[in-house]
């Protein structure tokens, strides 16, 4: 005699994909938006840190996977500390670069030592942050490994004149998803640098055609008249000339931000999450790139003859669009995986977050 | 009676369960789940949206509400009042309030606040911060646009000579460097760099001719430095391009960039009003006619005949305008402050 629970122990066979869903809405995160502005802006700041965890509750708790949301837990004090250590660093940063002396290098030295170790505190502050069904993420990347990351690929990259940049890209997504865990199941990531080579090689090309076509498009003769005044008109350019010369050069990154960068973001974005596996379980991402790039131009559009007043609306539809071409494929059926790992989680207060665990993504 | 999810923070096991109220306490029960807590020690989340609400438990478990409807009824009958942020973000009345109240307060800032910090700002900065800005802005320029003055010596020295013999307004002489330079991109021009040096470039020499009329550009250059418009400019967009960021900044980091250069315009017709005021009382009290200030900006608009119609997005006031001001120059007026 088959007891109710052993069937329910039993491996499913049908295992149904889990795809994300968002149930936000622009017109209700308008309201959150505009109240944290003011506030943020009437508190000269300071209570940005409350509106970002409110922010990202508003996204996270309507985020759901199989009929339960995420949620995020992250003290706005904190974030408030790495708001204030961020600004300390690019204060610093930037005085450093204008001032030629050796405290220049110093400050140099530091940041590149700081900002490794900062940057993986960051990733654990998120992701000890972020939970499902009262089950935590965490990150448990090494401090070793983020240096060899940042510093040794970054490094790498630059004096290879970023041939190497795909490399330094593929090992950094390679670093944060393979130290991710749900609970104690872990992530994995699979996919290689040459993929990624593939992907920018694609780019490259298509900037190199963009920025023909533009050349020749008027860009080239813009550029040819300035040339041209100098040398007859002892050198002088017609500001208008210049201006529209500059004006069309802008545009011109724009709009290849919005169409070629669009189509890139959708098919790395495809390419990480596809390759990225959570225990046995697969993930598949689709973003379409056509849809992606009207998902932008439109938003940049809106956002523009609105004068910002778009932005929550533009903010919701870029979470949907992405996080609903992102499903889940179970191994076996969620439920069952969920229960095989009963105890495994001492999630709440388990790990105690060391007092340098804050933010510093702004 | 209220259906919840119960999560024990151990696992992602969901079990459902019926919250109801008794007394204070919050009683939660379903399969093998039999908890009470007390209202003072359950943290309720604040309504976002539509999103499902959790009651968090001292013990780490929760349960996860999606009946908000229920939830709202339930937590009236304990007493419970939700935060004031909470509840005006989801009153239309106040959110258009709010709307009304952030664009008032970011024309506020825009209008005066910013202005004044920006001022206060750059009178209390170091001065080094000052210098170290000048000689790298210098010696950027040398390597680019700029090339060695071919005024003959004499000329120079004769200008430099009456340059510094100028008297201030504030007391005291010029003291900051005047520097000569020959620029074929930048053509008849001077500007002062954020630590009050002066870079004085030949084809204005040529196009003005006579050195009175120098002076008197020169005495307009002294204002910008005075007032370190400089510094000013550098904090006003810093602020201006950190606010856009925050403000468009999550949906697109290009968009933020493009309306700064359009905020900054505006502000510097105030500079150059500003500037041309100071140049004037200089002049006046150093026996000079503002006049010349104005004899100087009619040859150079005529030697820059786009710049004058209000060119470069009208970072320049129309030189007209400037002429007839500086012509009328009354010190004794109280708005030529």
């Amino acid at each position: 005699m088959e007891s109710a629970s052993d069937t329910a122990a039993a491996p499913s066979p049908a295992a149904p994909p889990q795809p994300l869903r968002f149930t936000g809405n622009g017109a209700e995160y308008f309201g959150i938006w505009i109240v944290n502005l003011l506030l943020t802006l009437v508190s000269v700041g300071v209570y940005s840190a409350w509106a970002k965890v409110r922010r990202l509750q508003y996204f996270y708790r309507h985020t759901e996977l199989a009929g339960s949301s995420f949620d995020f837990h992250g003290s706005p004090i904190r974030i408030l500390v790495g708001r204030a250590v961020a600004l300390v660093l690019f204060i610093l940063y930037n005085y450093s670069v204008r001032l030629h002396s050796p405290v220049t290098l110093v400050v140099f030295v530091g940041l590149a030592i700081a900002l490794p170790w900062l940057l993986r505190n960051s990733f654990r502050f998120r992701l000890y942050n972020t939970s499902w069904r009262g089950t935590r993420f965490h990150f448990r990347g090494s401090v070793g490994g983020a240096y060899r990351v940042f510093l040794l690929n970054g490094f790498l990259a630059v004096v290879t004149l970023y041939l190497m940049a795909p490399f330094a890209h593929q090992r950094f997504k390679a670093y944060q998803h393979d130290n991710s865990w749900f609970g104690r199941t872990r992530f994995s990531f699979h996919a290689r640098a040459g993929q990624f080579y593939a992907l920018y090689g694609m780019l490259v090309v298509a900037v190199a055609l963009f920025g023909y076509v533009l050349f020749k498009a008027g860009i080239g003769s813009g550029f040819a008249a300035m040339v041209h005044a100098q040398q007859q008109q002892h050198g002088r350019v017609d500001p208008r000339t210049l201006f529209r010369v500059m004006g069309a050069l802008y545009g011109g990154l724009i709009v290849m931000g919005l169409t070629i960068g669009s189509v890139f973001q959708a098919l790395l974005t495809n390419l990480i999450w596809t390759s990225t596996r959570l225990g046995d379980h697969r993930i598949e991402c689709h973003l379409s790139p056509l849809g992606l790039m009207w998902l932008n131009v439109s938003n940049f559009v809106l956002v523009v003859i609105t004068l910002g007043l778009f932005t929550p609306w533009a903010a919701v539809r870029s979470a949907r669009f992405h996080l609903e071409a992102v499903t889940l494929v179970p191994a076996t059926d969620l439920q069952e995986f969920v229960a095989a790992e009963p105890e495994s989680i001492g999630a709440v207060g388990e790990e105690a977050v060391s007092v340098f665990d804050f933010d510093i993504s702004l | 009676m209220l259906q919840a999810r119960f999560l024990d923070g151990r696992s992602t096991r969901v079990r459902p369960v019926e919250v109801s109220v008794d007394g204070t306490d919050f009683v939660i029960r379903g399969e093998d789940v039999d908890l009470r807590f007390p209202l003072s020690q359950v943290r309720v989340d604040e309504r976002l949206g539509r999103a499902a609400r959790r009651l968090r438990f001292p013990d780490g478990t929760c349960c996860e509400v999606s009946d908000l409807q229920a939830l709202d009824e339930l937590l009236a009958t304990l007493g419970h009042r939700d935060g004031w942020v909470d509840r005006v973000q989801r009153s239309a009345r106040h959110v258009l309030l709010a709307a009304l109240a952030c664009v008032l307060l970011a024309a506020v800032v825009y209008q005066w606040i910013l202005p004044w910090g920006a001022a206060y700002g750059a009178r209390h900065l170091p001065p080094v911060l000052g210098k170290s800005l000048a000689t790298q802005t210098l010696s950027l320029l040398d390597g680019q646009i700029l090339a060695p003055s071919q005024i003959p010596a004499a000329r120079r020295d004769t200008l430099t000579a009456s340059f510094r013999a100028l008297r201030l307004p504030e007391g005291g002489h010029p003291d900051a460097p005047l520097v000569f330079r020959r620029s074929v991109q930048l053509g008849a021009n001077a500007f002062t760099l954020p630590d009050g040096s002066i870079i004085l470039l030949d084809d204005l020499i040529t196009a003005v001719g006579d050195d009175r009329e120098t002076l008197a550009v020169l005495a307009h250059e002294l204002g910008h430095a005075h007032h370190r418009h400089g510094l000013q400019m550098l904090l006003r967009s810093s602020v201006l391009g950190a606010f856009l960021t925050l403000y468009v900044g999550d949906v697109s980091h290009l968009l933020a960039a493009a309306p700064a250069a359009l905020l900054q315009a505006r502000y510097s017709q105030d500079f150059e009003q500003q500037a041309d005021t100071y140049g004037a009382r200089l002049l006046i009290l150093n026996g000079l006619s503002p006049g010349l200030l104005a004899d100087a900006l009619a040859k150079l608009a005529a030697a820059r005949p786009e710049v004058s119609q209000g060119g470069y997005l009208s970072s320049h006031p129309s030189t007209d305008e400037r002429l007839r001001r500086l012509r009328a120059f009354d010190p004794a007026d109280p708005d030529e402050r």
